[in-house]
């Protein structure tokens, strides 16, 4: 045996609930102990009330109990142990036990057994009844961590989509009055104020036109999952031309060429999904390069996923840049050059990682770009677990 | 303008700038003449069921549209709105929802609770005027109402 054994506990004392009724066998269960290195002190009762008092009112590192006492049996105290929630080791120090009773007791929570005539063994059967109950703790604590950290990380995942969501949604009101009464000083004084003052409204005006574009950018970006999503089986194919129709002007004012392969069936959400597509291919538009844009789509099976790509023949993406373009509001070139908030890419990460995938892109400057997206086959599992935990968490917030 | 006299539009709005420009955009299209403004959303149904400060008003003579607001203290919009089509005295007045919220969310539970359309105040000014006009120019010149109020005109003729 190693370490030093007064330590166990942690307190550099054992702290010990001996069940007898002869007190000499409890001085030498003490004593055999003590010559091993324990610092024991020791409470020693025979009867289950002054057991059930001891027990509400000392915290002992283990329990010593005699099989039989003439007026209780040394494993009642297992009973008395759960009513009080501890979880206190319980060893039998018994004259004489058959197998069968022994097996018995260990099952009904005893965590070992002594002979009286093999007290010897008594200081191993303690240290690992302590290390094994150290042991158990810590697991117990470690869980219970865990389990704080998830609920917290729930819950601040919920206050940030509120957040984003009341933040979009609130802002808009008087945003729209700064707008509207700049437009109304504009109208009002037209010619009463000179040409830089002009060109100032128009700045307020473009400017708050600017920043309602980014909380509606804003909005739909948090919307993803916020509203509980239904996922049901659908068809990529159906969803792929429904994204396609959406485009339609877009694509045919352009010539843009786009070929699919055939695509498979997948649990996911519908609205999502369309908006997935219809967000790649869209950009995929949009940063063409001077030929007419071509754009694939196509899906493999991939082990437990399906593995899907959109392909173009556009402008490409720096290697340095494929992590940036997924950020929220994080734009590669300026307005004048192309258009947007830098929202559209941020959206497929977050409907992609929502239903358990992953997204990511290979390109290379001026060759065209691959975006490459995972879903699990079994999509739907995962989200209905997804979901049910956000439930289980409303209603717990719900009840404090 | 009070509230006993005939009135063709309640607008239900608590934002004085919001009704600021509301109002400007109506009267530039001389649509404000018999406009009444409430500012929440208890007052909304007080005059809309003839109680409270507007119990001298009578159900033979409901506004031809309601302009409402989602957000609104005391009672929100949706809440008004589900009162007003809950109720056969009031069911048939027909309430357009001007919000600047876009959220899908609220389009569906105001189409569900009865509203009969549902329009977003843009940023923009110049569009808000024209939609302003293009809503009220629908509700008091193209759209046909019943002469009287459907759930007396029923009661008139029997009918449950």
């Amino acid at each position: 045996m190693t370490g030093p054994l007064t330590n166990v506990s942690g307190s550099g004392h054992l702290r010990l609930l001996i069940i007898e009724d002869v007190p000499s066998d409890a001085e030498i269960e003490i004593a055999e102990l003590r010559h091993k290195g324990f610092e024991v002190a020791a409470d020693v009762v025979d009867s289950e009330d002054s057991v059930r008092e001891r027990l509400a009112h000392t915290k002992y590192d283990a329990i010593l109990a005699d099989y039989s006492l003439p007026s209780f049996r040394g494993m009642e105290t297992i009973g008395i142990l759960r009513q009080l929630n501890l979880d206190t080791p319980m060893i039998l120090v018994t004259g004489a036990l058959s197998s069968e009773t022994a097996v018995e007791c260990l099952k009904q929570g005893a965590t070992d057994y002594v002979l009286k005539d093999h007290l010897a063994r008594l200081p191993v059967a303690v240290r690992r009844a302590l290390d094994e109950t150290r042991l158990r703790q810590e697991r117990a604590r470690a869980q219970q961590q865990l389990a704080e950290k998830v609920e917290e990380l729930a819950r601040s995942n919920c206050d940030l989509e509120q957040f984003a969501y009341v933040a979009s949604h609130d802002l808009q009101e008087p945003l729209r009055m700064v707008a509207a009464y700049t437009q109304l000083l504009a109208e009002r004084y037209r010619g009463k104020l000179d040409e830089t003052a002009d060109r100032y409204i128009g700045y307020a005006v473009e400017g708050a036109t600017r920043m309602q574009g980014l909380l509606e950018d804003l909005l739909a970006f948090s919307r993803v999952g916020r509203n509980g999503d239904s996922h049901v089986l659908i068809d990529l194919n159906v969803v792929v031309e429904e994204a396609i129709k959406n485009l339609t002007i877009a694509l045919r004012d352009q010539g843009v060429i786009v070929t699919r392969n055939p695509l498979p069936t997948i649990h996911a959400d519908h609205f999502q999904l369309v908006q997935l597509f219809q967000n790649l291919i869209a950009n995929a538009v949009k940063f063409r390069g001077k030929v007419i844009p071509r754009i694939s789509i196509s899906a493999e099976r991939d082990g437990e996923d399906w593995a899907f790509s959109v392909s173009d023949n556009g402008i490409g993406i720096a290697p340095e840049h494929k992590d940036l373009i997924f950020k929220i509001f994080q734009r590669l070139h300026t307005r004048a050059e192309y258009p947007g908030n830098g929202v559209g890419l941020a959206i497929c990460k977050k409907i992609v990682e929502h239903h358990g995938g992953r997204i990511w892109v290979e390109s290379e400057l001026g060759r065209g770009s691959t975006f490459r997206f995972t879903f699990p086959a079994a999509a739907a599992d995962r989200a209905d677990k997804k979901e049910q935990a956000h439930e289980l968490y409303a209603q717990n917030s719900a009840g404090r | 303008m009070t509230a006993n006299s005939s009135v063709d539009i309640l607008l239900v709005e608590d934002n004085p700038d919001d009704l600021e420009l509301t109002l400007h955009a109506l009267r530039r299209e001389h649509l404000a003449n018999n406009i009444f403004t409430v500012r929440d959303g208890e007052e909304a149904i007080d005059f809309l069921f003839c109680s409270g400060n507007f119990k001298d008003r009578s159900f033979d003579h409901p506004p031809r549209v309601v302009l409402l607001d989602l957000k609104l203290p005391k009672l929100n919009g949706l809440e008004v709105l589900k009162r007003l089509k809950d109720d056969p005295r009031t069911r048939s007045v027909p309430v357009v929802i001007l919000t600047s919220s876009k959220e899908e969310s609220d389009l569906v539970a105001s189409y569900n609770l009865g509203a009969n359309s549902y329009v977003q105040k843009p940023v923009d000014f110049d569009r808000f005027r024209d939609i302003v006009k293009n809503t009220g120019l629908y509700w008091m010149v193209t759209n046909q109402r019943p002469l009287a109020n459907p759930a007396q005109a029923a009661k008139a003729a029997g009918k449950p």
